[in-house]
């Protein structure tokens, strides 16, 4: 196998690059479960998508999470956060 | 934050997106509504996947998973699995295709050495030797 490229889309962006994905997009405030966007929003499921799949096509820094913002989903949650590390994890 | 020690797996991505066919691998618990739901009762996850065909129904898909709201997902999948979103881009011609293969997992487990030395690298495998995609979005819930 040589390997296929893939992008995340993350609404955990602390989460996630914890694993240092190659590429992922985090859509500004959405929250779990909407990852794409809220129901029947198609028009601005499609804008998520078609940027996380342009992603693999520009320079980005492998490991890094690219936030995007998206106005039209409305609403802002906080992702949710890392617990900080302590000595005995490091 | 404690970064992985794992180098990132990066693959490099050549070609065109509109000549390009595209799988989706959700961690999002979808699967179709005839296939075995995802064993929530399990403490310590489950390591299974499904499989969807190119021609699967959105309304036929489903969500089994306690780690997360699903009921924005209940109305509308599109919303962790993208499938119906995919073929809007195919038919604006942003892509080329619809992979053959998708897959279904849930993206819960506290046996992390068996999703990653076990279950991804199976789901690598159904991808790469049955799919024919050039790339995979992944999503969560």
């Amino acid at each position: 196998m040589k390997g296929i490229p893939t992008v995340l889309i993350t609404v955990s962006p602390e989460v996630s690059a914890q694993m240092r994905p190659p590429r992922a997009l985090y859509p500004n405030g959405f929250k779990n479960g909407n990852s794409l966007g809220k129901p029947g929003m198609r028009e601005l499921q499609r804008s998520v998508l078609r940027d996380a799949l342009s992603l693999l096509t520009i320079d980005t820094r492998p490991g890094e999470v690219v936030t995007r913002d998206y106005p039209d989903y409305g609403d802002y949650h906080e992702p949710p956060r890392v617990r900080k590390a302590s000595k005995t994890d490091a | 934050m404690t970064l992985s020690r794992k180098c990132v797996p990066f693959t490099p991505f050549e070609g065109n997106l509109s000549k390009s066919t595209i799988a989706i691998v959700s961690a999002g618990g979808v699967h179709l509504k005839d296939q075995e739901p995802f064993n929530i009762a399990d403490e310590l996850g489950d390591l299974s996947y499904r499989v969807f065909t190119n021609e699967v129904n959105s309304s036929d898909l489903k969500v089994t998973h306690h780690h997360y709201d699903h009921s924005d997902a209940d109305k509308d999948i599109n919303v962790v699995f993208p499938i119906d979103v995919l073929r809007d881009l195919q038919t604006e011609e942003f892509i080329g295709g619809i992979a053959r293969k998708h897959v279904g997992y849930m993206g819960y487990t506290m046996q992390l050495k068996a999703m990653y030395e076990g279950t991804a690298r199976e789901i690598a495998n159904e991808i790469d030797k049955g799919s024919r995609a050039d790339a995979v979005v992944l999503t969560g819930g």
